[in-house]
């Protein structure tokens, strides 16, 4: 029981830390993260169906690189890396960075199976009126494949609010950051990682009603 | 209004060495306001035939005029020439995201031909003749296959085509919904409209029909009037395949 008494008393010293700071890091680390990542992943899907075949290897690749290798590992490189190319960039950036483009190439490729379960007949029925091309993505392919990616991008939203626990590496600040700080003043190490996994826990059960909830409205939206 | 010119298509499948050749030289000639049914055995051609006609599916060779200019030329719009050219298909592929209306209005009105006003006009007009206008706001999704298939059609109408091409329009439907699709089929070609249909429902074609022609093996293996070929086919695979199709 004296677990539990510590867990409060540490509570009741650092819930900033752990509640003000960590969870609004983190919440702002993976809403940027998500925002720009999906604008990006836009992008990359753009260039990934493009005709053009430079475009389509460009992106191949990267995405390919991306998924090919540790996230820890790429955080790594932009954190070293970034600093070269722009001597003044805060760590927080140049870690967010890291992340955007990660989560840019995974929502790629949910936007390109998105598009892709459009059922074939429904382009081929909105070309055969004489619409063309951007009409047919626009007024026919995207309205469909939206429903099958919100929820894979609410997903993706829960994923990273985890991934961003390795932005603790490089101190920014999130919850698992606030863990390392709030350990090393009380040395209590099993109480801090306890409150942390309810922290996290309690933020993914959150977004995954949310994610629950969309889903359901998307459904019934037909 | 429509000619073919030693039409060749072949596809490419993966872990296939030679690409398989579909259609074997198609030349045809489809005149203004004829009906000109499409039979044969499946997978013989007819809906890639149909589909080269509009060009959903490119031919590797020969040509494909229609009102005079060649749609297979590299400078052509061909959306242009696919708003006077309706296609209805077997699977209906009406749009589940767009209510009735919106079926309906949508492309005329993206292509410029029509204000919404307007279209919206012509939608209730077409919905009326087929019996549909009751659901109006409706999502398709609350149609029956019937219903979707009637829907395809007047959608394709509503853009004001110079022919209509269908590709087993009835092949996806419950029986007893059959009867109403080719009822506003046959309505239409008795309006006139100069219609290309493939299909399996041997008394509809003799009926309809003013040419029949019989695919098999890529290429046009028999044509002439439904009495011609149903009652005299000089290709013994034209008996043939009626007899299995005929009782
Ligand atoms: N997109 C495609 N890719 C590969 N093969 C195809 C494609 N479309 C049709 N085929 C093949 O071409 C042949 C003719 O098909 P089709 O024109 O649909 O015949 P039909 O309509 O007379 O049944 C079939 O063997 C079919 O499998
Ligand atoms: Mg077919």
């Amino acid at each position: 029981m004296e677990f539990f008494s510590n867990v409060a008393k540490i509570m009741a010293k650092y819930w900033k830390v752990f509640l003000v700071k960590g969870v609004g890091y983190t919440l702002i680390l993976t809403t940027i993260t998500v925002f720009f990542g999906a604008i990006l992943g836009v992008f990359i899907c753009l260039a990934r169906m493009s005709k053009s075949k430079v475009l389509n290897a460009i992106s191949l690749n990267l995405t390919e690189i991306i998924r090919g290798t540790p996230m820890l590992l790429q955080l790594y490189v932009f954190y070293f890396g970034l600093p070269r190319l722009f001597p003044s960039i805060p760590t927080f950036v140049s870690v967010l960075i890291g992340f955007t483009i990660n989560s840019a190439c995974y929502v790629s490729e949910v936007f390109r199976s998105g598009i892709q379960a459009v059922d074939k007949g429904q382009t081929e029925a909105a070309r055969s009126l004489g619409l063309n091309g951007r009409q047919t993505m626009m007024k026919i392919v995207l309205p469909q494949a939206i429903k099958n990616i919100l929820p894979a991008l609410g997903n993706e939203f829960i994923t990273i609010t985890k991934d961003t626990s390795l932005a603790s590496t490089f101190f920014v600040g999130e919850v698992m950051t606030s863990y390392l700080i709030v350990k090393g003043n009380t040395f209590l190490t099993m109480e801090c990682l306890f409150i942390v996994a309810v922290i996290y826990y309690v933020m993914t059960v959150i977004l995954n009603r949310l994610v629950g909830r969309m889903e359901r409205r998307l459904r019934t939206s037909d | 209004m429509i000619k073919t010119v030693d039409l060749h298509k072949s596809f490419i499948i993966e872990g296939q060495a030679e690409p398989l050749h579909v259609l074997k030289g198609v030349s045809e000639h489809i005149k203004k306001g004829e009906v000109v049914s499409i039979i044969g055995p499946s997978g013989g051609g007819k809906s890639t035939f149909l589909r080269c006609l509009n060009m959903l599916e490119i031919p590797e060779k020969g040509h494909i005029y229609f009102e005079g200019v060649d749609i297979t030329a590299e400078d052509v719009d061909i959306n242009l020439h696919r708003q006077k050219m309706g296609m209805v298909f077997q699977h209906f592929n009406v749009f589940p995201h767009l209510s009735v209306a919106e079926n309906i209005t949508l492309a005329p009105v993206l292509t410029k031909k029509r204000t919404q006003a307007e279209a919206d006009e012509l939608a209730k007009e077409l919905l009326q003749r087929v019996g549909l206008y009751d659901k109006w706001s409706e999502h398709p999704g609350r149609l029956s296959g019937g219903q979707k298939q009637r829907l395809a059609i007047v959608r394709a109408l509503a853009m004001e085509p110079d022919v209509m091409l269908f590709d087993e329009p009835t092949s996806a439907l419950d029986p007893e919904m059959v009867g109403e699709v080719l009822d506003v089929i046959k309505g239409l070609v008795k309006s006139g409209m100069t219609s290309v249909i493939v299909t399996h429902e041997m008394g509809f074609c003799r009926e309809v029909s003013d040419r029949v022609l019989f695919m098999d093996g890529g290429i046009i293996a028999e044509e002439g009037t439904p009495e011609e070929v149903f009652n005299h086919p000089q290709n013994p695979r034209t008996a043939e395949f009626l007899s299995k199709v005929l009782y």
